[in-house]
């Protein structure tokens, strides 16, 4: 099993490769390589389809979003034919520039779900907890309680269902819904009771963190978040991206994940469950630093100039670098290795 | 001490959900903004993934900060039980033809703000909406948006107390008008601010497209038409599903939530050494 | 070394204490047996132990607990947790993760144990209480003893010294409680753990137990078993019988009750126990023939067939699994068989609906609790009424409450009240309609002497009545007392079907103690001996 974060890593590059560009070559070995991870990961699992559905989930959208696209905006040099009349948004020219931006998105926007679809194939739900930062222990721990108790919440329903029928209760309506859900709700909050004391006799019940430690935290978060927003409001005020915007923004967000970091650095429980690190998470994370690289490194790569792609205000034929290409491939790499999945 | 935390909080409290609600209504900002020296340039720099990643920075913050005060061993327990429910109650077949976007999820969360307190109603919200993302594989980069909404929802709620305890509506017909009228807001609001946050992702990085007329009027009629199309009918039906369900589980579940709310407030006395404070479940925001 | 000083504890909201002026002693390494009535105390005489009264439960808390050198009060839960471990009844209720390793480094990691350590000690608990290969196994997978074997070992991570542990095997079954309480005791002898239980069956335990505390009206006695047991009224049946009869000193076990029954001279003379109608057995009026039903591939009843007629209790037992409860809710219409036929009076059950059945036929569920939701007693037995549209007539509801012992409780809101009482109240929900059938699926879990007692004359009043009756139970001496006939199952088929007396000889599983005692007669409960033998011990 390839190690929760190298898959993370995984899901970082493919993010970025995402949104990155626009260009219809290398999203489609973008989408294409994510589809391929997924297939594999569904068939490991033991269900037959995988490839194609994504397949028509993509033309679905792509084909929605091009005539949203088309029939909304009216702008681009390719006319295709003219909407006649007055209707409000409908009317003026349909071009083919119009079209094709619509189709990038919807490619890009598949993209995005299917991508999130493997990262939840590829993760249980245990695995996911485990990601949750330490400074936030209370809630994953009630997220925990949550997870364990949905399938016994479940069986109470099915019990409670079978106890009303007993009594001659019939579900025709909304209304009969309440003697199904009140014994939930009411044995829910017994079972609660109970559970607090259990967890109190095991020692769990946070005195809290010293208050002024708590304090400086949550003050240096507050000074992030403004000076998020004040890089925000300055480039809203001055119209283009200076560099001053990003700076500012960057920072605070670097403050805010800092002080998470130093606050669950300092937390006082200690985590029975770890996961190790194997060759195969190394190759996983190698591929996805190379896609990294590759789309965030402009001034040193060769390639900047042709990740970027506009249909307006003329449509051309997009670029290919091969090199480019084979790079984002990278992607493809968990396909190879994973071996099993669990959930 | 008290005072410095108090003020602390309120800050924190306004600038994330400012800040929250700036991520939500940019892309209608921006085009007026950007104005047309960004055409072409070399990269798409506003891309909606960012603002998913700032959303999740202050949605980060805000659940630290509303954490602090549930520490506590029986609200943690009392939160992991109704979350679960809650969870359950997401995919639960209600036995009624439920159209578009209801969603039973809600009432609980109105209800749990009302008796429990702002605080506890957003991580009723937030929580219900990622652990039900968890078991059902629904992860993704809508989540952190769907988490705040929910979390604004059962906060929100919690600022009909004043209202019921000053007006002494506790139990009476009136406080459950009172709840499905914030159902129905929330019902649609809910939708609307998804929606908003969606939008940027159907329309494709703003500065992309620049060229003479794209101002906030047109962004704001191409939204319209958006809106009516895909969400407007969804939306409807979330809302009216919301009353539907206050209104008819609204009275009993208070009851019950009420009824375990006074178990917990307690406080206990032991002759020779300092009395405890009363220790309370619920909070006021 | 566990010293009570002078408590006296009231819950907030009570007026008066439950406990007042306890004084009690419990040795290092011993094993407390706490009995009492249910509500009298013996949950927060255990509470007191590791401070979760009064830190978790509030109230009003006079006098002083010391427990191996630390005040409960004065200390937090946390350290407390290091010296005490504590279990609680239901199993499920206490998990806070879903997998059985996870669950045992909880305490672990709250207490900051380093990380290298916690496998350790993981492995070393997990080797104590028999589970390592159940260790990667998911919580809900595995029985209710494994569970509960669990929370023991998840409760003695942190070495604790005291093991406190709250009515653990009462919702188990024979077996599950069998494996518990034998984990207990060895834990006991082979670590020199003090062991405090709380229990209502005693018969298993009470060999083992060095101190016997019994929390009644407010007070708590407590001494070595066999003084405590001759001072007070709750007794296992060789008890009681051993209490009528004089035997001295008293016997706790069949083994040390052999040589006492040697030397009585009596004649086993075959008794009628019951005054049931010797004219043959009346028509049947509930039968399922021939009935066959799978969940999914597994196949859970095989031909079974049953018999059940009026003005006769019914027991059915068998072991874990062999499809008692499938049966019982295919008898009510819950599950449709795959083959086979369920006929009430005579017709075929399967043209009807679940709430059509119901009407006439009562079934009380495994969980009460399900059941419940009402603001009062009252008002759940006028909703049943109103499901199946019969009238409700508020005189005659206070009569049938009167009839189950539940008067003066009309008007309270029933989850608020006694496991004995919930369960009377559930069974008045779905007997409102005056079913001439009565199906009850393992009604003594969690009972106490008392509740059996008045549930007991419930079932025996509506026999009288001529209502047909189904008791599904483990409980064998609920099932002497209580079963004319007993049917046993086996994977999934009903295998013998006879008088209670010969059914339950047969078998050693199914043998109450007075069976074991008197293996030639046809006696099953004390109240059979005595009434035969008369109190000198001769005929």
């Amino acid at each position: 099993m390839i190690n929760t974060w190298a898959w993370c890593g995984w899901l970082l590059a493919g993010l970025v490769a995402l949104s990155l560009t626009r260009n219809p070559t290398y999203l489609v070995i973008i989408f294409l390589s994510i589809t391929l991870v997924s297939t594999v990961l569904v068939r490991r699992a033991g269900a037959r389809r995988g490839f194609f559905s994504p397949l028509y989930f993509l033309g679905f959208i792509c084909l929605t979003a091009s005539l949203f696209n088309a029939l909304t905006s009216h702008f681009g040099n390719t006319i295709l034919f003219a909407i006649p009349g007055q209707i409000p948004l409908l009317s003026g020219a349909v071009t083919l520039e119009a079209m094709t931006y619509g189709a990038l998105n919807g490619l890009v926007l598949s993209g995005l779900f299917v991508i999130f679809m493997v990262f939840n194939q590829a993760l249980p739900a245990r695995a996911l907890v485990r990601l949750i930062p330490r400074a936030f222990s209370p809630l994953a721990v009630v997220i925990s309680i949550a997870v364990t108790f949905i399938p016994a919440t479940r069986r109470e329903l099915e019990l409670i269902r079978e106890a009303q029928a007993v009594r001659g209760h019939r579900v025709r309506g909304v209304r009969d819904a309440l003697p199904l859900f009140m014994p939930l709700l009411v044995g829910g909050l017994e079972r609660a009771f109970q559970l607090a004391e259990a967890m109190t006799a095991r020692g769990f019940g946070g005195e809290g963190e010293a208050a002024a430690h708590a304090f400086r935290g949550r003050f240096a978060m507050l000074a992030g978040l403004l000076l998020i927003l004040a890089g925000w409001l300055l480039k809203l005020v001055t119209g283009s991206s200076p560099l001053w915007a990003g700076i500012l923004i960057t920072a605070g967000a670097a403050l805010i994940l800092a002080v998470f970091v130093l606050i669950s650095s300092r937390s006082v429980s200690t985590t029975y469950q770890t996961e190790s690190w194997s060759v195969r998470d190394g190759i996983v994370l190698a591929g996805a630093a190379l896609v990294l690289v590759v789309f965030l490194v402009p001034s040193i790569s060769p390639w900047h100039f042709m990740q970027n792609y506009n249909p307006y205000p003329q449509i051309t034929l997009p670029s290919f670098n091969p090199w480019a290409g084979c790079a984002i491939l990278g992607l493809l790499l968990p396909a190879f290795l994973v071996v099993s999945v669990s959930k | 001490m008290e005072m410095r935390n108090r003020w602390l909080s309120i800050a924190i409290y306004t600038v994330s959900i400012g800040l929250g609600v700036l991520t939500f209504v940019y892309p209608f900002i921006l085009p007026g903004a950007v104005g047309a020296q960004s055409m072409s340039t070399a990269h798409a720099s506003e891309t909606p993934l960012l603002y998913v990643l700032l959303l999740t920075l202050c949605l980060g913050v805000l659940l630290y900060e509303v954490q602090g005060e549930a520490v506590k061993t029986r609200q943690v327990a009392l939160l992991g039980v109704l979350v679960a429910i809650d969870s359950v109650l997401r995919f639960v077949d209600i036995a009624i033809p439920g159209p578009g976007g209801f969603s039973p999820i809600f009432f609980l969360i109105i209800l749990t703000g009302v008796v429990f307190g702002g605080r506890f109603g957003f991580l009723m919200g937030a929580l219900t909406l990622f652990v039900s993302a968890l078991i059902t594989g629904g992860v993704g980069p809508w989540l952190p948006g769907q988490m705040f909404t929910a979390g604004w929802t059962g906060m929100c709620a919690a600022l009909c107390r004043p209202v019921i305890e000053g007006l002494h509506l506790s139990g009476k017909k009136t406080e459950i008008w009172l709840l499905m009228g914030v159902g129905a807001f929330w019902g649609l609001a809910f939708g609307a601010i998804m929606n908003l946050w969606a939008w940027p992702f159907m329309v494709g990085p703003v500065d992309q497209y620049w060229a003479p007329g794209v101002g906030l009027q047109d962004t704001l009629r191409r939204y319209g038409v958006y809106y009516l199309a895909t969400s407007l009918a969804w939306d409807l039906s979330r809302s009216v599903g919301n009353v539907l369900l206050i209104g008819i589980f609204g009275a009993p579940t208070l009851k019950a939530l009420r009824r375990f709310e006074r178990r917990l407030v307690f406080w206990y006395e032991t002759p020779g050494q300092d009395e405890k404070q009363p220790e309370l479940l619920g909070e006021k925001i | 070394m566990i010293a009570f000083h002078q408590v006296t504890y009231t819950y907030p909201g009570a007026s008066v204490p439950i406990l007042r002026d306890v004084n009690l002693r419990i040795p290092s390494g011993a094993l407390a047996l706490v009995t009492g009535p249910s509500g009298a105390g013996k949950s927060t005489l255990l509470r007191c132990i590791n401070g979760l009264v009064p830190h978790f439960s509030g109230g009003v808390f006079h006098g002083q607990v010391d427990v191996a050198g630390l005040d409960p009060v004065r200390a937090s839960p946390r350290q407390v947790s290091q010296s005490v471990g504590f279990v609680f009844q239901d199993p499920e209720s206490q998990f806070v993760f879903d997998a059985v390793e996870d669950e045992i480094a909880f305490a672990l990691e709250n207490a900051a144990i380093p990380f290298a350590e916690m496998h350790a000690r993981v492995a070393e608990v997990l080797e104590l209480l028999g589970l390592t290969r159940l260790r990667s196994r998911p919580l809900d997978s595995l029985s209710g003893g494994e569970q509960q074997r669990v929370a023991i070992a998840a409760a003695l991570a942190l070495r604790p010294s005291i093991l406190v542990l709250d009515e653990p095997t009462s919702q188990l079954d024979p077996k599950g409680a069998e494996d518990v309480l034998q984990a207990l005791e060895r834990l006991q002898r082979l670590q020199g753990l003090t062991v405090v239980l709380a229990e209502h069956r005693l018969e298993r335990i009470l060999p083992f137990a060095d101190l016997l505390v019994h929390v009644e009206n407010q007070q708590v006695i407590a001494g070595p078993p066999r003084q405590v047991l001759a001072r007070i009224a709750l007794n296992p049946p060789l008890v009681r019988l051993g209490k009528a009869l004089g035997w001295e000193p008293l016997p706790l076990t069949v083994e040390e009750s052999r040589p006492f029954v040697a030397k009585m001279a009596f004649q086993p003379a075959p008794q009628t126990r019951k005054s049931m109608p010797e004219d043959g057995p009346t028509a049947p009026v509930l039968q399922a023939k021939a009935l066959s039903f799978s969940y999914g591939s597994e196949l859970v009843l095989e031909d079974a067939n049953l018999e059940l007629s009026g003005g006769e209790i019914l027991g059915l037992m068998g072991g874990n699994g062999v499809g008692k409860s499938t049966l019982l809710r295919c008898l009510v219409g819950l599950l449709r068989p795959s083959r086979g036929a369920v006929t009430l009076y005579g017709k075929d059950t399967a043209p009807l609906g679940v709430a059509d059945i119901c009407l006439q036929v009562g079934y009380l569920p495994q969980d009460p609790n399900a059941l419940l939701f009402a603001d009062s007693v009252l008002e759940e037995l006028r909703i049943t009424l109103r499901n199946h549209h019969l009238p409700v007539r508020e005189d005659f509801l206070l009569e049938f409450l009167g009839r189950i012992g539940l008067a003066n409780l009309a008007a309270q809101y029933p989850r608020d009240l006694s496991v004995g009482e919930r369960q009377r109240v559930a069974l008045g929900a779905v007997t409102i309609s005056l079913p001439k059938v009565v199906l009850l699926d393992e009604p003594t879990r969690g009972l106490d002497y008392a509740s059996k007692a008045v549930l007991l004359k419930i079932l025996q009043e509506w026999r009288q009545s001529g209502k047909a009756i189904l008791l599904v139970t483990h409980d064998v001496e609920f099932a002497a007392m209580a079963c004319d006939r007993v049917a046993i199952m086996e994977k999934g088929r009903v295998v013998q079907v006879g008088q209670t007396a010969r059914m339950l000889r047969g078998r050693p599983l199914f043998a109450p103690q007075i069976v074991q005692l008197f293996p030639d007669t046809d006696w099953l409960t004390a109240s059979d001996v005595l009434r035969a033998c008369g109190k000198d011990g001769r005929v």
